[in-house]
C-alpha cells in the first residue's frame, strides 16, 4: 500500500478570465508522504490545493484520489472530501460555538458518531494539541496559534487519509508560528499523508519527504529537501533558493526606510531560525556601521550622488554555519573603524566574530562576520 | 521609544520602553537636559527596553558625567542582551547597574 499513489494529478489546468494560475501540473503523491509546496507568491500553490479538494473546479486535466477520478462529473464530491481534510490560513472556526463543539460537529453530522463518541475523540485530540483546557472557550477567546491548533484538531477528528494545509501559519503573529508547526510536525511523524503550502522554509526542509517547487503555474522542480535546497537544478529554483539565504538592500541613504528594513532583517532572521541574540547582533551591526559611520561620512563628503551609494547583503549559510553582513559603498577608500577607542567598534568587537575591509576597483567592501 | 518620568523631590526615575538607538537617543538626551537640574538621584529603568546601541550609550555616559557632579545615578532591570552590550563596552565599570 505504501508505494501506491493516493493522489495522481495529470495535466491539471486552471484558468480564470484574466489569469491562468495553473498551466499544466502533473504529480504523483504516495501514501505517507509529506510534501511541502513552495515557491514565489502567485504561482498557483494554493490553487493546486483548492483544486485537489475541488474547492475550485479544474478547467481541464484529471485528479485521481485513492483510485477514484474526482474530476469526473459523476464523482460524489462529498465522499471524496471525507478522505481529505483541509487546514486554512484563517482557521474558519464557527465563532458562536465552543472549541469542542466545533470539533464535534463534523463528527456527529458527517461521520455519524454519537455526541459522546465525538466528545471523547475531540477531547483526546485537544490534549494532543495542548488545548484541553480550552474545550469550552469560544474561538475569540483564543490566540491565533491556539485557533489554528484547534482547527487542526477538528480536521484530524474527521479521520482523513490526507490533510491539505494552505499556508497554515501565514496569518499568525511570529511568536505563534512555532506552536502550530510543532503540531503539524507531530502529525507528519504519525505517517499522515500531507500536502503543505508554506513559506516556512526551515520547517519545509525538516519535515518533508519531498518538496514541490512551483513557479509560473507549473510544478517547476521537485525533489528531496536536500536536492531542492542544496542542489536545485533549474534556473528559477536556484534564484528562489538563493534569495532565501540572502537579504539585499541597495541605494541606502538618509532617506532609506530604516525601520522597514529592521523589520525585514528580523523576518529574515526568524525565517532562518536564528537566535534572538543573532538577530539583535544584525540590527546592531546595521546601526553601528551604517547609521553611525557610513551615513555621516557620506554626508560629510557632501555627496549623495551615485558614487556614494551603499548596498548591503546579509547572507546566512545554514550548513556552513556562517552569518555575514557585507556593506559595499563607493567613494574613496574608507575604513570606518580605524580609531581604536570607538564605542561602535567596541560593540562590534564584542558581539561579532570580526570584520574585514577591502578596497577594490573603486568599491569599498566591509564584511562583518556574526 | 517611550519615556515615562516619575519625579519625587530631588529623585527622578526615567523608565524606557522600546529601542534606544540612533533615532531615539536625542529624545532621551532632551528629556534629561530638561529635567536633570537639582536632581541628586537619577534612576534609568530598563525593564521594558529591548534594544540599546552606541548612540544610547553616549547619552547614558553624558548623564553619568552630570550626575557624578551632583549626586548618584543607577541603571535598573537590565536584560541579558543589553547587559552584554554594557559588558563588551566596559560600561559595567562606568555605570551603577542594579
Amino acid at each position: 500500500m505504501k508505494n501506491q499513489s493516493i493522489i495522481s494529478i495529470r495535466h491539471l489546468r486552471k484558468e480564470y478570465p484574466n489569469v491562468v494560475p495553473l498551466e499544466d501540473v502533473s504529480a504523483e503523491i504516495k501514501r505517507g508522504e509529506v510534501i511541502s509546496v513552495i515557491g514565489p507568491s502567485g504561482t498557483g500553490k494554493s490553487t493546486l490545493l483548492r483544486c485537489i479538494n475541488l474547492l475550485e473546479a479544474p478547467t481541464s486535466g484529471e485528479i485521481m484520489v485513492d483510485g477514484v477520478c474526482i474530476t469526473d462529473k459523476k464523482c460524489k464530491v462529498n465522499l471524496v472530501r471525507r478522505k481529505m481534510g483541509m487546514v486554512f490560513q484563517s482557521f474558519y472556526l464557527f465563532a458562536h460555538k465552543t472549541i469542542i463543539e466545533n470539533i464535534m460537529m463534523g463528527q456527529t453530522d458527517l461521520l455519524g458518531r454519537s455526541r459522546q463518541e465525538a466528545y471523547d475523540r475531540g477531547m483526546e485530540l485537544l490534549r494532543t494539541v495542548g488545548l484541553s483546557d480550552k474545550a469550552l472557550a469560544y474561538p475569540d477567546e483564543l490566540s491565533g496559534g491556539q485557533k489554528q491548533r484547534a482547527a487542526i484538531a477538528r480536521t484530524v477528528a474527521m479521520e482523513p487519509e490526507i490533510i491539505l494545509f494552505d499556508e497554515p501559519t501565514s496569518a499568525l503573529d511570529p511568536t505563534m508560528v512555532g506552536e502550530v508547526l510543532s503540531v503539524i510536525r507531530s502529525l507528519a511523524g504519525q505517517g499522515m499523508t500531507m500536502l503543505i503550502v508554506t513559506h516556512e522554509m526551515k520547517f519545509a526542509r525538516d519535515v518533508s519527504t519531498r518538496i514541490f517547487y512551483m513557479d509560473q503555474g507549473e510544478l517547476y522542480e521537485e525533489g528531496t529537501p536536500e536536492q531542492i535546497f542544496e542542489h536545485p537544478q533549474r534556473e528559477r529554483t536556484r534564484i528562489f533558493i538563493r534569495q532565501l539565504k540572502v537579504l539585499h538592500a541597495e541605494r541606502m541613504s538618509r532617506d532609506f526606510d530604516f525601520p522597514a528594513f529592521l523589520t525585514r532583517l528580523e523576518e529574515f532572521g526568524r525565517k532562518q531560525q536564528l537566535s534572538q541574540r543573532q538577530i539583535y547582533a544584525m540590527q546592531l551591526v546595521l546601526e553601528e556601521v551604517f547609521l553611525q559611520k557610513l551615513l555621516p561620512a557620506m554626508e560629510q563628503a557632501g555627496k549623495t550622488d551615485s558614487g556614494w551609494d551603499a548596498a548591503l547583503d546579509v547572507e546566512y549559510g545554514e550548513k556552513e554555519g556562517y552569518l555575514q553582513m557585507r556593506f559595499s559603498y563607493g567613494g574613496p577608500s574608507y575604513h570606518p573603524f580605524l580609531e581604536e577607542d570607538d564605542l561602535s567598534l567596541r560593540i562590534l568587537t564584542g558581539i561579532t566574530k570580526g570584520l574585514e575591509h577591502r578596497f577594490l576597483d573603486g568599491v569599498n567592501d566591509l564584511t562583518v562576520y556574526i | 521609544m517611550k519615556i515615562s518620568k516619575t519625579e519625587n523631590g530631588s529623585s527622578l526615575c526615567l523608565a524606557l520602553e522600546g529601542r534606544l538607538d540612533t533615532n531615539t537617543a536625542p529624545e532621551l538626551e532632551n528629556t534629561l537636559k530638561n529635567s536633570i537640574d537639582g536632581i541628586t538621584e537619577l534612576t534609568i529603568d530598563m525593564q521594558s527596553l529591548d534594544y540599546l546601541s552606541s548612540a544610547g550609550l553616549r547619552v547614558l555616559l553624558g548623564a553619568q558625567k552630570t550626575m557624578n557632579k551632583q549626586g548618584q545615578m543607577q541603571v535598573t532591570h537590565v536584560n541579558d542582551t543589553i547587559m552584554e552590550i554594557f559588558e563588551v563596552t566596559g560600561f559595567v565599570d562606568i555605570l551603577t547597574i542594579k
